[in-house]
This record gives C-alpha cells, sequence and structure tokens, in this order.
C-alpha cells in the first residue's frame, strides 16, 4: 500500500495521534504544511517536496465531520484542492477580490436528507381550473 | 536432415508468435535459416554477396519455406531474404531469444516490475481527500450569476434555450415592476444536459454559467431539475470561485 521509509517519515513528523487519524480517515500516512482552515473546520494541507509526495497527491483535506464528504469543501478551497487555483484563498488576491458583499453561505449537497431540494414551479399559474362559482344577477331581482 | 526441415520452420513459427510484437515472423524464419545453412554446410547461400535490388524487405516468408521443404528449388542467393542488410548483427542472438521465450524471463521481469511498484509511494489520489486537477474551464453544474451590485444578470433573452442542443433550458420572462425584463422561469433539466457549454457561450451578460462543481449527484431524479431559485443559490453560493476562473480566463476569450 504505501512505502515503508515514506510511512515511517511521515509517522515520525505528525506523531501517532495524527498518524492514526489518517489512516482511519485518507487511509495513507502523509505529512506537509497546514495551509489553511475553512470555516467548517476543514483543514487543507500541501506537500510541494515532489520526492516526498507523488505531484497530484501534493495537496489534501483533512476533514472535519466524521460523516465525510466530497462537497463539504468550500467553492474558494475546491477551486484550491482541484488544483485550479495555485493559492489558496487566504493568498489569493484575486478570489479575495471576487468575493461579493452578498456571497451566501455554503452547505454540502444534502441529497437523502430533508434538506434536499426539490423542484417547484416559480412561475405563477396561467391556466386554472374552473370553479363553480355563480356571479350574482344583477337586474333580475325586483325588475319583474 | 530433411525430416528436420518442416520442423524448424514450425519452431520458427513458435518463436516468431512468442517473441515480441516487432519481430515478424519473416525474421524470425530467417534466424532459423541462418543457422540451418551454417549447420549444414552444403550449397550455402552467399549472405555475403549483395543482395539484388528487387527484395529489399523480405515479405513473402511462405514461399521459402515452400523452397526449404521441396528442396527442388534451393533458394538462390537472389531470393535468400536480408543477404544485403543483416538486421540481426547487432542484436541478441537466436539462442538468446529462445531462452528468452521458453525461460519465460518476461514473466519474471513482470513480477519485479509488480515488485518494484510496493516500495514506492502510491499513485492512487484518495478522492475525497485528495482531487485530481480540474481546468477552470471545467463545465459543471450549472449556475446564475448576478452583477456585483446583487442585481441578477440574466435578461431573459432566450439565446440559451435557443441554442440548447438538448433542450434542457426552459424560459418563462415578465416584465418587472421596475420596468427590466427579467426571467420568471429559469428550469434546466440537468438530466437533459450533455455539458456541452453552449449556453454560456450564448449568454451576452455571462449570467448562466457552468462551475467547476461536479459532485451534485442525487438520489432522486427529480432534484436534478432545477427551477431559477436553485440555479440562483448555485450561483450565489460559488460566485467568487466562477468570478476567479472567469477573470484567469479574459484574455483568451
Amino acid at each position: 500500500m504505501v512505502s515503508l521509509t515514506r510511512t515511517v517519515r511521515n509517522f515520525w513528523r505528525v506523531g501517532f495521534r495524527e498518524w492514526w487519524r489518517q489512516l482511519q480517515y485518507i487511509g495513507d500516512a502523509k505529512s506537509g504544511r497546514l495551509v489553511g482552515t475553512d470555516y467548517f473546520g476543514n483543514r487543507y494541507y500541501e506537500n510541494l517536496n515532489a520526492e516526498e509526495e507523488i505531484p497530484g497527491r501534493h495537496r489534501w483535506v483533512d476533514f472535519a465531520q466524521h460523516e465525510y464528504n466530497a462537497t463539504q469543501i468550500p467553492p474558494e478551497w475546491h477551486s484550491w484542492i482541484s488544483h485550479i487555483r495555485k493559492d489558496p484563498p487566504t493568498e489569493d488576491g484575486v478570489m479575495a477580490k471576487m468575493t461579493p458583499p452578498w456571497k451566501a453561505p455554503y452547505y454540502e449537497n444534502l441529497t437523502g436528507t430533508r434538506g434536499a431540494y426539490r423542484p417547484y414551479n416559480t412561475v405563477a399559474r396561467k391556466i386554472h381550473a374552473w370553479r363553480p362559482v355563480t356571479a350574482p344577477r344583477e337586474n333580475s331581482a325586483h325588475g319583474s | 536432415m530433411r525430416g528436420f526441415l518442416p520442423r524448424s520452420a514450425q519452431s520458427a513459427r513458435i518463436i516468431s508468435t512468442s517473441m515480441n510484437a516487432n519481430i515478424s515472423s519473416a525474421r524470425a524464419i530467417r534466424i532459423v535459416w541462418r543457422t540451418y545453412a551454417s549447420t549444414t554446410n552444403t550449397t550455402k547461400p552467399a549472405f555475403e554477396t549483395p543482395h539484388s535490388q528487387t527484395h529489399q524487405v523480405p515479405h513473402l516468408p511462405e514461399t521459402h519455406i515452400k523452397s526449404f521443404g521441396t528442396s527442388k528449388v534451393m533458394a538462390g542467393p537472389q531470393d535468400v531474404p536480408g543477404a544485403a542488410v543483416n538486421p540481426y548483427k547487432d542484436g541478441p542472438s537466436a539462442l538468446d531469444k529462445a531462452m528468452t521465450s521458453f525461460l519465460f524471463t518476461e514473466l519474471i521481469r513482470g513480477l519485479w516490475i509488480v515488485l518494484e511498484q510496493f516500495f514506492r509511494p502510491p499513485y492512487t489520489i484518495m478522492y475525497p481527500f485528495e482531487k485530481g486537477p480540474l481546468s477552470p474551464r471545467f463545465r459543471g453544474e450549472h449556475a446564475l450569476r448576478r452583477y456585483p451590485n446583487g442585481e441578477e444578470r440574466c435578461i431573459a433573452c432566450k439565446l440559451c434555450e435557443a441554442i440548447c442542443p438538448a433542450q434542457a433550458i426552459t424560459i418563462e420572462s415578465e416584465a418587472r415592476q421596475d420596468g427590466s425584463r427579467r426571467t420568471t422561469r429559469y428550469d434546466i433539466d440537468m438530466t437533459k444536459c450533455i455539458y456541452c457549454g453552449f449556453c454560456q457561450e450564448a449568454c451576452p451578460v455571462d449570467a448562466i454559467v457552468e462551475t467547476q462543481n461536479q459532485e451534485f449527484s442525487t438520489e432522486t431524479r427529480e432534484e436534478l431539475l432545477y427551477n431559477k431559485e436553485k440555479l440562483l443559490a448555485n450561483g450565489d453560493r460559488a460566485e467568487a470561485e466562477i468570478a476567479a476562473n472567469l477573470h484567469s480566463e479574459h484574455v483568451y476569450r
């Protein structure tokens, strides 16, 4: 599964507790620089040394939740961990400049839960069913 | 010796099928022909004489095998393939190739590669924790964007609805109270969508975009029938990423 020297080296660096957590979640011993933490508590790591981490595996996330999910990463960090942007959002000036004040808080993909999206009609109804309401007659009441 | 001949031809075929793919059967047969000619010493074909220009590359090995078998028409110097150019003078000998084939050294070399990979760091991307690279032009889940002041961009021109090859977009529009035309319905059937990106290319105001989110799988089919509110919510959440990616691509657009 892993190379022995790499496992021993990363175990020596991160310590037993973190190594055990990594084995429970990532399934691989990794060590790197803590790049940042998003507002969910997910921690993002990076190791740019190609001798230690295979390029392509040099960015990873340590999810805060036990029931982890790939969509728990907010979009700014998603573009970093998907290697779309070079800099993390904490250091990315363009990303900070493009962030609008009306940005909505992120939530994960809620499918399968009660918070899942259900489609509905956004248009007022144009065709109405016939309603059996009779209009009152106007001039037949006391005319004859 | 005549009884030996067809067997040598058969062994030549066995070698040719079990050797590498780039060694054709004609070349393998020529190897056997050389060994046969060197052992018999009878009517030794003149390999050293320059070959006639008719057969530069031997491509008909079956005719030579026939001439071996019948032995009435012995292959003359002008019919011996490869007499002018010997492509094997620098390569391994036929004995080496036969040993390679019959001792299964390919299997041992393949197993050695597997053993080497066992001691190397794995290439496997552990997906939810590590992700593969995406392009800033990646076409994923759709979103409707807003202007920086919060005004929604879509003006209900219906160009995306017109260009959509899957006809997944449905738009209805009305005039708003301030007189501007906006959509009242902007539905995308994500089960129809083929993610071609024509809608975001057709949009004159960069309203409909395809974000880089590819993790919007659902458990039910109806959750993929997006309406305007859902698309605007996607844009509101991912506006920073969308705008940064559009900014990185603006020099090419």
